[in-house]
């Protein structure tokens, strides 16, 4: 029970040349694992993921998952987006069935099923609400619980909770560090928060960009649960922080202007909006 | 209000223009008091009652024909890109062409009966019905087919259980088009080539040189259509607006 990224490279054409937004990935993720992919923006860990996911197509490469080749998306690798992509048409806990009822599962028991989902994330109250009735922390909670609902090992997070503001983020992190506990999924979270990754993971694996590779391995060997003010996660942040600095620097030494240098230039360690954030 | 000063003007206008300075004649230029009696006698007489009814029945069978015809033509061009590339040119050139243009054709298919009407009104709107739902298809959120296909939807559940409901505001928008195609092709065809219904009884109303007459239907037209766009499409629009909280702000 396992998921494998053999090989995996990709790469868009377009009109002028050919562009590697990865190249040759090898991974593997183990069950019950929680992974975080960290990287700089554009180095193409939301696209490795998508194609674990099975949303977009390898140019080379095959992922095993379960021992199965992935051919397509499909419900034992539920994916959470950045938005919380729930359906205005249904009611919160419609959408948090919906899954279940493409499953063929009989009503009594999703709805049961639905309701054990909606107490862990604290929303019982909000059953019977619309998704625009919510606030965008609650909507993502909502989110989370549709993905939780259809029991699959694997739970596919892409940068979840990019969009949240700092406070609910940091509520959430704490609360999907709970679920984790007690759920056991194995997760792999693509995030760009230096601390969100320590936080959370097993390992967090530092991509590099330009073409996307895999940099290196972190394993983030801490009691859980753990909290964001832990003095031994701020040691860990900066550790991997210098990593990241490098290709942060990279991708915008590509994209600014020629006469930016990093020198010249001070770049700060958290030149991504959100890092920093959750100390 | 706004409507009482209207027919203010209107009695006005009439006074001033054909009372007073005689400058048009009674038979072009009708009283809102002569339009409203005649509205009253058509009540009495049957005669409304018989026309709404006859108008009716046509703009149902010929409306419903057309969202049927509609929502296939609509699915199939969504469904296949080879459709999609070479058919949907096709029908947007026919939804500018007007449906009374239809007449001719259908006059000659089915003859001087409720056929021809129908088929008029049914190619009238059927147009427009069918690129409402492939543009309402195809504008929809990409991020809900993603997230529903990683819940394992596919195929018919896919379109059954999201795609649908989530082009359902764009499709309404559509079927109120149709509707205002719909009702404008009856008309025509009505006033062409029937034997009762309201178009009928306008050009009645001509032949006979009764501008009150002639008057008096056209309104009823303008409330009957205003009523189904409110009553039936204005409130499906508003349910789906409070669900979806597009109302808000």
């Amino acid at each position: 029970m396992s998921v494998v990224v053999e090989n995996i490279s990709k790469s868009f054409i377009t009109k002028n040349d050919t562009i590697n937004t990865l190249s040759n990935i090898n991974v593997e993720f183990h069950k019950g694992e929680f992974v975080c992919i960290l990287g700089p923006s554009g180095c193409g860990k939301s696209t490795l993921l998508n194609i674990i996911a099975g949303l977009e197509k390898e140019t080379s490469g095959r992922v095993i998952c379960n021992g199965k080749e992935v051919k397509g998306a499909g419900p034992d690798r539920v994916v959470m987006f950045q938005e919380p992509a729930l359906f205005p048409w249904l009611k919160v806990i419609d959408n948090v069935e919906f899954g279940m009822k493409l499953a063929g599962i009989s009503k009594d028991e999703r709805r049961e099923k639905a309701m054990k989902y909606l107490k862990m994330v604290h929303l019982t109250r909000f059953q019977n609400c619309y998704i625009h009735e919510l606030s965008g922390g609650m909507r993502q909670r909502v989110a989370l619980a549709r993905s939780l609902t259809l029991d699959s090992d694997i739970l596919l997070m892409d940068e979840p909770f990019a969009a949240l503001d700092s406070q609910t983020k940091n509520i959430l992190q704490l609360e999907l560090q709970q679920i984790w506990l007690e759920t056991k999924k194995n997760i792999i979270f693509v995030t760009h928060n230096v601390e969100e990754a320590v936080l959370l993971a097993d390992r967090v694996i530092v991509m590099s960009a330009n073409p996307g590779a895999i940099k290196k391995e972190f394993h983030i060997q801490l009691a859980r649960p753990r909290q964001p003010d832990n003095i031994d996660l701020a040691y860990l942040a900066a550790d991997i922080m210098k990593e990241l600095k490098e290709e942060v620097e990279k991708v915008a030494k590509a994209e600014f202007d020629t006469n930016w240098t990093s020198k010249k230039d001070l770049v700060l360690p958290d030149s991504d909006s959100d890092m920093g954030t959750g100390i | 209000m706004f409507y009482l000063i209207l027919i203010a003007i209107w009695e006005l206008a009439y006074k001033i223009g054909v009372d007073w300075l005689r400058l048009w004649k009674p038979y072009i230029f009708p009283s809102p008091i002569a339009v409203f009696t005649t509205l009253w006698s058509l009540i009495i007489d049957g005669t409304m009652s018989i026309a709404v009814f006859a108008s009716a029945k046509r703009i149902f069978l010929g409306y419903m024909l057309s969202i049927i015809i509609g929502i296939f033509v609509g699915l199939a061009i969504v469904r296949f890109k080879y459709l999609d590339e070479n058919v949907s040119p096709l029908i947007l050139g026919l939804q500018t062409l007007p449906s009374i243009c239809w007449l001719p054709f259908s006059i000659l298919w089915y003859g001087l009966n409720e056929s021809a009407i129908i088929f008029v009104i049914t190619i009238g709107s059927t147009f427009a019905v069918s690129i409402a739902i492939e543009s309402g298809m195809k504008n929809i959120n990409p991020l809900f087919v993603r997230a529903a296909k990683t819940m394992g939807a596919k195929g018919f559940n896919l379109y059954w259980n999201v795609i649908i409901p989530a082009s359902l505001p764009s499709i309404i928008s559509g079927l109120k088009q149709g509707w205002s195609f719909a009702w404008r092709a009856l008309m025509a065809g009505e006033m062409i080539s029937a034997t009762k219904g309201l178009g009928q009884v306008l050009m009645v109303g001509r032949d006979l040189a009764d501008i009150s007459q002639v008057m008096a239907i056209m309104i009823v037209i303008v409330i009957l259509g205003v009523a189904v766009d409110k009553l039936i499409f204005g409130r499906m629009e508003i349910n789906i607006r409070q669900k979806w909280g597009l109302d808000k702000a």
